[in-house]
Parts: C-alpha cells; sequence; structure tokens
C-alpha cells in the first residue's frame, strides 16, 4: 500500500515537471511581453524581470501594423469558416441521405483530394488567383478555401447516423428539400458543424504559407504571415514581436479552453495536416 | 389531418401546373436536388483543387515566370535540370531527414503518453489538456518562441547549459544540429495530436482482453506488447501515415526558424519549391517540375506505408 503511494507521488511529480515543460515557453513569452527591451536582450537572460511595462503593448500597435494583421485574420478565417461550414455540410447532407447517379464515385474523388497537399499545386493556385485578380483580396484568400475534403467527410458520417424516417415525415408534410435540410437536419449536426467549425477556424488562423502566399501586401497579410516576416527579417524589436505572438495566440487559446473537447475531437478525426 | 392529406396529394400528382413550378418540382426529387447541394462545392473544387493540380503537371514542361513573359514549351527540360540541380535534391534530402527524425519520435512520444494517461482521472484529463496546448498555437508563435529561447547570444536555455559547465550548442545555427533542433521542437508541438488519437485507440480495446491475461498470469508488459500494440495497430499506422504525410511539407517552423539555413541546411522542398518560384527568378514552371516530384515521392512512399500497414494489420489479427 504504502509503495504504491510513493510511486503514485513520483509518477505525479514526473508529469508535473512534463507539464512545466510544456507551460514554459507560454509563460516565458507572456512575461518577456512584460519586459523593456533592453531586459529582453540582457545578458545574462533573467526570466523574472525588476521592472514590468506594458509599453510593447501601447507600441505594438505603430512599430507593426498589427491592428490590420488582426482584422485580416478575422475576416479571413470567419469568412472561411462560415462558407466552409455551410457548403461541407450541404454536401456531406447530399452524400448522407440522397441517392443519385455517380455518388459512389464522386465521394472517392472528394475523398482522394483530402490526401493530396496544398502544397504540390501552390502554383497554379496562385497563377489562377491572380488571373483572377483577386491576388491580394479578402476574396482571394476565401474562395479557394470555401469547402474542404475533410469537411465534407466529416460532415457526412454525422449526417449518416440520423433516423431515416426524420425527411420523410417532413416532405409528408409539403416541406421542399432544401427546407428540410436548413430547418430540420442541419439543427441536428450543431455537434458536428461546431468540430468542423473549430477546426477550420485553427487550421485558417495558424496557416502560414496559404496567406503567404496569396497577399503581397503589408496591409494584407494575417497574423502568421505577419509576424513571420517580420521574424525573418532580423528583428530588432523583440518586444512588440513577443506582444504581436501573445495577441496572436490568445483568441484560440481561450476559446480552446471553453470547447477543449471540440479541438480535440476535429484534431482526432483528420490526423495531422501541418 | 385532413389538410395534411390534401397537401400530400398536391406534392405527388400536380401535372397540370405552370412550367416554373414544374422546374421546381424536378429539382425537388431528392435524386435531382443532391445536384444542386453540391453544386456550390465542386464547383469550388474543381476550380481551385483538380484545376490546379493538373496545372502542376502541366506548367512542369514549361518555361514560365511569375510575369508571364517568355513562356515557351521546354518538354522535359526542366525535369532533367532537377537531377542536376544539387540544391534541389538537397532539399528533398533534408525534408526526408525530417519526416525520419521526426515521425517516430512523435509517434513513440505519443504513444508513451497516451498509455500513461489513459486512466480517466482528473490529474490525467489535467495533463492531457496541457499537453495538447502547442497544437493549437500556430507554429509560427512557437518557432518565434523556441528561436528567441534557444539563441545562442540572449536565450536562457544556452544560458543554461553553460551553466552546467557544458559546451553551448548553438541549435539553429549549427549545420549539423539544426534539423534535429526543427524536428524535436515540431514533435514538442505535434504529440498531442498523435496522443488523443492513440488514446482514443486505448480506451476502445475491449477490458475482457486484459482481464483473460491477467487470469493467465501475463505482467504489465507482457500485456503491453502483446495486447495493447496488436490493437493498437490500426491508430498506430494512421498516425504514422498522417505524420509522414504532414513531415514531407515541413514548411512553416523552418520559414520561422532558420530560413532554410545555416548553409541550406534545413532548406526543405516546399521551402525551395516557394523560394524559386517566389523570389528571383520566379521560374514558377520548373519550381512545378520540382513539385510534381515531391508529389510523386510523397504518394510512393504513402503507398507503401500504407501497404505495409495493412499487411502488419492482417497478420496480427
Amino acid at each position: 500500500m504504502r509503495k504504491q503511494t510513493i510511486g503514485n507521488i513520483g509518477y505525479q511529480v514526473i508529469m508535473i515537471l512534463i507539464v512545466i515543460l510544456i507551460m514554459f515557453p507560454f509563460f516565458w513569452l507572456l512575461i518577456s511581453s512584460l519586459k523593456f527591451e533592453k531586459d529582453i536582450i540582457s545578458f545574462p537572460p533573467k526570466i523574472f524581470s525588476n521592472q514590468y511595462t506594458f509599453e510593447n503593448y501601447i507600441h505594438v500597435w505603430s512599430t507593426i501594423p498589427l491592428l490590420d494583421y488582426i482584422r485580416n485574420t478575422v475576416i479571413f478565417a470567419g469568412g472561411v469558416v462560415i462558407t466552409s461550414v455551410f457548403f461541407d455540410s450541404l454536401a456531406g447532407y447530399a452524400f448522407a441521405r440522397m441517392n443519385f447517379k455517380g455518388r459512389t464515385l464522386l465521394f472517392y474523388m472528394i475523398l482522394l483530394t483530402m490526401m493530396i497537399p496544398f502544397q504540390v499545386f501552390m502554383i497554379p493556385l496562385f497563377i489562377e488567383v491572380n488571373k483572377l485578380s483577386m491576388l491580394d483580396t479578402y476574396w482571394g484568400l476565401i474562395i479557394p478555401r470555401m469547402t474542404s475534403p475533410f469537411g465534407i467527410f466529416l460532415m457526412r458520417s454525422f449526417f449518416i447516423s440520423l433516423p431515416r424516417d426524420l425527411e420523410e415525415a417532413a416532405r409528408v408534410d409539403g416541406l421542399n428539400e432544401f427546407k428540410i435540410f436548413l430547418k430540420i437536419m442541419l439543427p441536428l449536426c450543431k455537434p458536428a458543424m461546431l468540430t468542423l467549425g473549430i477546426f477550420t477556424l485553427m487550421n485558417n488562423w495558424n496557416d502560414l504559407l496559404y496567406p503567404l502566399l496569396l497577399t503581397s501586401t503589408a496591409e494584407m497579410r494575417t497574423l502568421p504571415a505577419g509576424l513571420a516576416l517580420l521574424a525573418g527579417q532580423n528583428i530588432s524589436f523583440y518586444g512588440p514581436v513577443m506582444a504581436g505572438s501573445v495577441i496572436s495566440l490568445l483568441p484560440l487559446l481561450i476559446i480552446y479552453i471553453f470547447a477543449q473537447k471540440y479541438f480535440v475531437q476535429g484534431m482526432a478525426m483528420s490526423g495531422l495536416k501541418e | 389531418m385532413i389538410t395534411k392529406t390534401r397537401e400530400y396529394s398536391k406534392y405527388s400528382s400536380d401535372l397540370q401546373v405552370t412550367p416554373i413550378k414544374r422546374i421546381g418540382q424536378y429539382w425537388n426529387r431528392p435524386n435531382h436536388s443532391a445536384y444542386l447541394f453540391l453544386l456550390p462545392t465542386l464547383i469550388i473544387l474543381v476550380g481551385f483543387v483538380f484545376i490546379p493540380l493538373i496545372g502542376t503537371f502541366a506548367l512542369g514542361f514549361f518555361n514560365i515566370n511569375i510575369f508571364f513573359t517568355n513562356t515557351t514549351f521546354v518538354g522535359l527540360k526542366n525535369f532533367i535540370h532537377f537531377f542536376s540541380d544539387e540544391r534541389a535534391i538537397n532539399s528533398l534530402v533534408h525534408t526526408l531527414y525530417f519526416t525520419i527524425l521526426e515521425t517516430p519520435i512523435q509517434v513513440f512520444i505519443g504513444l508513451v503518453f497516451a498509455v500513461i494517461l489513459a486512466k480517466n482521472t482528473t490529474f490525467n484529463k489535467f495533463c492531457r489538456s496541457i499537453f495538447f496546448i502547442p497544437v493549437v498555437c500556430s507554429l509560427t508563435s512557437i518557432g518565434i518562441i523556441w528561436s528567441m529561447l534557444l539563441d545562442p547570444n540572449i536565450g536562457s536555455v544556452p544560458y543554461f547549459i553553460s551553466k552546467l559547465d557544458l559546451p553551448i550548442p548553438k541549435f539553429f545555427h549549427d549545420p549539423a544540429l539544426a534539423m534535429p533542433t526543427v524536428a524535436v521542437l515540431t514533435v514538442w508541438k505535434n504529440f498531442g495530436v498523435t496522443m488523443m488519437i492513440l488514446l482514443a485507440g486505448i480506451q476502445g480495446i475491449s477490458l475482457s482482453l486484459y482481464e483473460s491475461a491477467k487470469m493467465d498470469g501475463a505482467t504489465k508488459i507482457q500485456q503491453f506488447f502483446y495486447i495493447t500494440i496488436p490493437q493498437l495497430t490500426p491508430s498506430l499506422g494512421f498516425c504514422v501515415l498522417t505524420n509522414f504525410i504532414g513531415s514531407m511539407q515541413v514548411f512553416d517552423q523552418v520559414y520561422v526558424t532558420t530560413g532554410g539555413g545555416p548553409q541550406f541546411k534545413t532548406e526543405t522542398a516546399v521551402q525551395y519549391i516557394y523560394q524559386r518560384g517566389f523570389s528571383p527568378p520566379f521560374e514558377l514552371g520548373y519550381s512545378s517540375a520540382v513539385s510534381t516530384i515531391l508529389f510523386i515521392i510523397i504518394a510512393v512512399l504513402a503507398v507503401s506505408i500504407n501497404f505495409y500497414i495493412n499487411r502488419k494489420e492482417s497478420q496480427m489479427l
């Protein structure tokens, strides 16, 4: 009995150490973003400083176009989430509950595109968006992402589990197919839509290469693209970049605290995309 | 009740209505309206996945730059040039090196924590939630954090190592150490996903298997190798495969931390494609040829891995 308790305490101590290993970089980022520039780059480095300041959070808005980055990220990621969840639900519903010619073939084709990395076709995509003169616009960022094979796959698997007689009853009541989908089926799939929505939000909020490719001016950069470019320029202002990183991480972390289940579900179903 | 029957007859039999209504009725049949439901998705997928994908294969045969001046058909020239392009081949080698480092470590660590944290106690749930936090964060921010923490001049980690009287590693600035550092950073960010997938797999294993093994006197370690691992093969295979495909596309973390340096030692395939196409000399045609080659390598290796996993699965079950 006693041996077991000692083992248990040892186990908990080790796990807590690993938890600290995971949390330390974030903690360090937060503390450092509240330091003066001279304390950030001082040697020997200190984790805690004698004095703290909100200076970085005040100056970050003027040293880097952070407000533009935030606005662009919200519009891009938000636009993609809304359109993609809706279109994926429509398609997933059709695959799950309607019989039509070519259903299996089409579904396999969509599954196949799930395996193809975006990086492979990014150059023609760039040319296409450029020819449509949508480069550096919100539409150019949102439209190619308005649907995702994974989303269709996820929504289909949820719709398929709903009872069969549901739409028959609605048809008898004279509802048309689109209304059956919108008024009866979609409300039942809120958990699935939330899972997909959060998954899509996370991927697009954090994406680097895609917005880097399709935007060229500083005013259109998203948070990751803007911060990555600043970090790559041999930065001479660590403080604002750190404050910017904190601001870019916060929204998802806050949502994570309240909706952890949906984050895990989405990632577990898709595996890794990065 | 009466109104319902009336409406039903209207729905099923009206043929004498106006053409517009007839079109409405035609498209309202489930087997027809399905196409309307799929229309937006198909337009986007064809327009922004299928056509660009064909475009990649086609552009590889052209000499085309970002300004679309002097576009000419050059046949296999780009592909032949690839084999004498040392930087391109090296970028593929680096990508493979990263994948070989990253994938096994991540799957192993994910498995270890999935086993340790399998029981649903409050403490374990807390640990799992924490381990998943880096997954939610962008590689850009994480790259920024770690490149500062590991900076040889101002970073806390090298300073801590120097306090232990050990030689200070230069991490991202050391040609031999840069790629392993990027790989470890990636594992640190992503092992939470593998852990969660394998955890779901472990919790899905029937308890009766363990009980009967206990009756036969099997130790915990025997249980792990003879029950957990074989039962987990499908989940493990899924993790290896998705991790492999993800690792072959590595870009973000390298772009932020090392930018491909030192001495191009961490330049990956996607990064080379991006550099070559979107900075001078802006050769989109040649970049597409390299993309095609990368795609073929990923496809061949992914299919082989999948084949191997399927064989293992059928052997084990």
